[in-house]
């Protein structure tokens, strides 16, 4: 199989890129693929944490393309599951640290390793975003249905467009389903018109995350947490099977409903 | 004129050689006070007070294989002289060659009285004192000794050049990772360890120990 790189991306801070990335990751590893996460959030590091992996950290992204070390010597290897592997970003140093050149030959090398190198992306346009997306095959796009959220997705959108990079996919984080229902909340169909990108997938606003973020455990090792699951569906569709997308059939369905309603009106 | 004090500290032994004038009336001090030593001390370790003389890095490894000679370790050197005289200062037997070589160990200790936050980082060559606490994700680094009067957080590494008998003492010790010297280590997975009360790491037998800090 050939090694895919995706760099998660959003643009506005606070929307999830680092639990996407953290949760998918771990998805992905799960299903029996070798992944490698790289937290490119040089200087405001947070995969590391989310992870859990924080104390194991020796050497850093900064050192493998300074040359200080061996990029074998600063991949972390994950506490529970043996193909998951994170590069950790430093946090002494800041963005400039790395050039979009660097990163480019950072992924190549990684491809050779690992099915799946996932990019967490700083929040910003600047030299951050630039590093995150130079190595990049395609672009994930978290947004949470907030005008401000869609705003930015959109202006990430087109600048990753700008960079080449046009197989660009949206998850939908944080959707709180019953203010869609109570129409109190931009709903699924209302961000895909607007950004008009391909769906990957509906993440449900859930409490489980904040406690697992805290734990240091990813939200998809366990069963009980819904954006768990919905992640865990999003990592199948990463590896290339098909699943159906719950969540907006739901709404659909929700949609028909209210049609028929306004007609019979 | 040669102080001939001699005191115990715990398992070490303290030995005061101030206001010596050249290298060879100290060591005949040290041969002097080596002797004064009862015997079921041997193999004890010995810190040597050197006043306000300095050393260079052959002298101090002479000191350090005379005490082998009769059966002691050298902890270390240090130095509790008052303010320096100019002509110590320059010691006339060295060469402009060796000026790195003249420095002695630790002699600088930096005192920082604030809190060390994430991605912040403070390098020393000797020792350091911090008032505060350094937090997650900040790094202290020392060539000698780290010494934290609040809790240490983040990630310190005492000895950064090799020495192996550096140490790290804090008010509170929870650090994300320890290193000293070339090791390195960090708690333990899914245990909580909440020890309220100072500590001290350092190396015993090749491993970092974190034991309760006696004062």
């Amino acid at each position: 199989m050939k090694s895919k790189v995706l760099v998660i991306t959003s643009g506005k801070g606070g929307v999830g890129k680092t639990t996407t990335t953290a949760n998918l990751g771990t998805a992905l590893a799960m299903l029996d693929k070798s992944v490698v996460m790289v937290d490119t959030d040089i200087g405001l590091r947070n995969l590391d944490v989310v992870l859990g992996l924080e104390n194991r950290i020796v050497f850093d992204i900064v050192d493998v393309v300074n040359g200080s070390c061996k990029l074998r010597q600063a991949l972390i290897k994950d506490k529970r599951i043996e193909s998951l592997f994170l590069l950790p970003a430093a946090q002494t140093k800041d963005k400039n640290a790395v050039t979009p050149h660097q990163m480019k030959n950072l992924t190549n090398e990684l491809r050779k390793e690992f099915d799946f190198i996932l990019v967490d992306c700083p929040a910003g346009i600047e030299q951050g975003f630039r590093n995150a997306i130079a190595g990049a095959d395609s672009a994930i796009v978290v947004a949470t249905p907030e005008i401000s959220s869609v705003r930015d997705a959109d202006r990430i959108i087109g600048l990753l467009e700008a960079a080449g990079l046009y197989d660009t996919r949206l998850i939908v984080n944080r959707l709180r389903s019953r203010m869609v229902k109570n129409g109190d909340m931009l709903d699924v169909d209302d961000i895909i018109d607007i950004l008009s990108i391909n769906l990957l997938g509906v993440v449900p606003e859930d409490e489980s995350i904040v406690i697992s973020t805290n734990r240091g455990e990813p939200a998809v090792m366990e069963t009980s947490s819904k954006a768990g699951a919905a992640y865990k569906k999003i990592a199948r569709r990463l590896n290339g099977e098909e699943v159906p997308l719950f969540t907006l059939e739901d709404e659909r369905i929700l949609d028909k409903f209210r049609r028929l309603l306004k007609i019979a009106r | 004129m040669v102080n001939l004090a001699l005191e115990n500290v715990g398992s070490e032994i303290l030995i005061a050689l101030k206001r010596t004038k050249n290298f060879d009336e100290l060591k005949t001090a040290l041969v002097k006070k080596i002797n004064m030593i009862d015997d079921f001390r041997l193999g004890n370790e010995v810190i040597i007070d050197i006043g306000d003389y300095q050393l260079t890095g052959k002298q101090t490894r002479d000191l350090e294989d005379l005490l082998l000679d009769y059966g002691f370790h050298l902890k270390e050197i240090i130095c509790t002289g008052g303010m320096m005289d100019q002509e110590n200062l320059t010691p006339a037997d060295d060469t402009p060659d060796e000026a790195f070589a003249i420095m002695p160990e630790y002699e600088n200790t930096v005192m920082l009285c604030r809190h060390l936050r994430s991605g912040q980082k403070v390098f020393v060559e000797g020792n350091i004192v911090i008032l505060g606490d350094i937090n997650p994700g900040a790094e202290v680094i020392a060539g000698g000794n780290i010494l934290v009067m609040g809790s240490i957080k983040g990630m310190a590494h005492a000895g950064a050049f090799g020495d192996e008998n550096a140490l790290i003492a804090a008010y509170r010790l929870k650090p994300t990772q320890l290193r000293i010297a070339s090791h390195i280590t960090r708690p333990p997975d899914g245990e909580v360890i909440d020890i309220e009360r100072p500590e001290l790491a350092r190396i015993k037998a090749g491993k970092v120990v974190i034991e309760k800090l006696k004062i």
